[in-house]
């Protein structure tokens, strides 16, 4: 713990991770595109998590919802890594020191794992959307389990201001 | 001034403020996926009016079940942005990024409405207008994002 605690003020006091932290605006701009980012991709992926649960556009085609939405997924995260990066760098020692962030961490890891085996196991079964028909019990819990991981992962990111000890 | 320096005296302002911490951590959660639920089926109707996506299918079915989802988001986020703004109205009083927030939101609101009136044929008619509008209408909501991150700052 204590040599991730000397990790993470490395990083604070690296060039990059000083210039966030002292610019004045540098911080609730980086923020906003992250949350600009985080918009794109998990409002996208809800939508297109929502159509597999059958609750939205049920008349639109799973394949070409996820196919045609994913470099845009995939452009929204983009944008949420290089920001979120750049946040890390400017507070890590506080982030880390706040209980909430393994869980985020976590949360996202398992949120990655899931969308990575939907997209290259479940999705590439030729009977993996089927039309006209309830969709097979695998995708609609894959889906179920996309929507609930990033709701957890958002939670826990938006606590981190306000749980910042242990203790 | 009066007014606001009544509602932070009153009771729900107290009882949003003072009771609990983790109140008003939640209200900020809800006013996050709000935000989502708002820019994520808006952006799906830019796509689809500027022709990026799904192309093939009715634009009116992917323009009225988007809208809904979005209107619930916005529902959201209104309701507990309000109940921020009571939970602490001198933080806000005097606070230039709230006021331009305020000012943003306003427009968006005005720009989003709009997109109700629209009818198929018109759309179809004048795709360009279409276009310019709902890319206002996103632009309008990512700028009140903006201004409302500044807000805990300046």
């Amino acid at each position: 713990m204590d040599s991730l605690m000397t990790i993470a003020e490395t990083l604070e006091q690296s060039a990059v991770g000083l210039a966030i932290a002292e610019g004045r605006y540098a911080f609730p701009l980086i923020e906003g595109i992250h949350l600009i980012g985080l918009s794109v991709a998990v409002g996208l992926i809800f939508l297109i998590d929502l159509r597999l649960l059958g609750v939205f556009l049920p008349a639109v085609p799973v394949r070409a919802l996820h196919r045609q939405l994913q470099p845009y997924v995939f452009g929204g995260f983009g944008i949420i890594i290089v920001a979120g990066v750049l946040l890390f760098l400017s507070e890590a020692s506080t982030v880390i020191a706040s209980p909430p962030w393994p869980f985020k961490a976590f949360f996202f890891l398992v949120a990655t794992v899931n969308a990575l085996y939907f997209e290259f196991v479940i999705a590439r079964r030729p009977a993996a959307f089927p039309e006209g028909v309830p969709l097979p019990k695998t995708v609609r819990y894959a889906a179920f389990a996309s929507l609930s991981l990033w709701v957890l992962v958002i939670v826990c990111g938006r606590l981190i201001p306000y749980i910042p000890h242990w203790t | 001034m009066e007014f606001l320096l009544w509602l932070q005296a009153s009771q729900l302002s107290h009882v949003i403020a003072k009771a609990n911490h983790m109140l008003v951590a939640s209200l900020q959660i809800v006013h996050v996926f709000g935000l989502i639920l708002l820019l994520g089926p808006l952006l799906l109707i830019n796509l689809r009016v500027l022709g990026l996506v799904l192309r093939e299918q009715p634009l009116e079915d992917i323009v009225g079940q988007s809208l809904k989802l979005a209107s619930l988001g916005l529902a959201l986020s209104v309701t507990s942005g309000a109940f921020m703004f009571v939970s602490a109205p001198l933080h806000y009083y005097a606070n230039w990024a709230f006021d331009t927030k305020m000012a943003l939101l306003l427009a968006a609101l005005v720009v989003y409405a709009l997109i109700f009136a629209w009818r198929p044929a018109q759309v179809r008619a004048h795709i360009a207008l279409a276009r310019i509008h709902i890319l206002m209408s996103l632009t309008l909501w990512i700028m009140v994002c903006m201004a409302g991150r500044a807000i805990g700052f300046v």
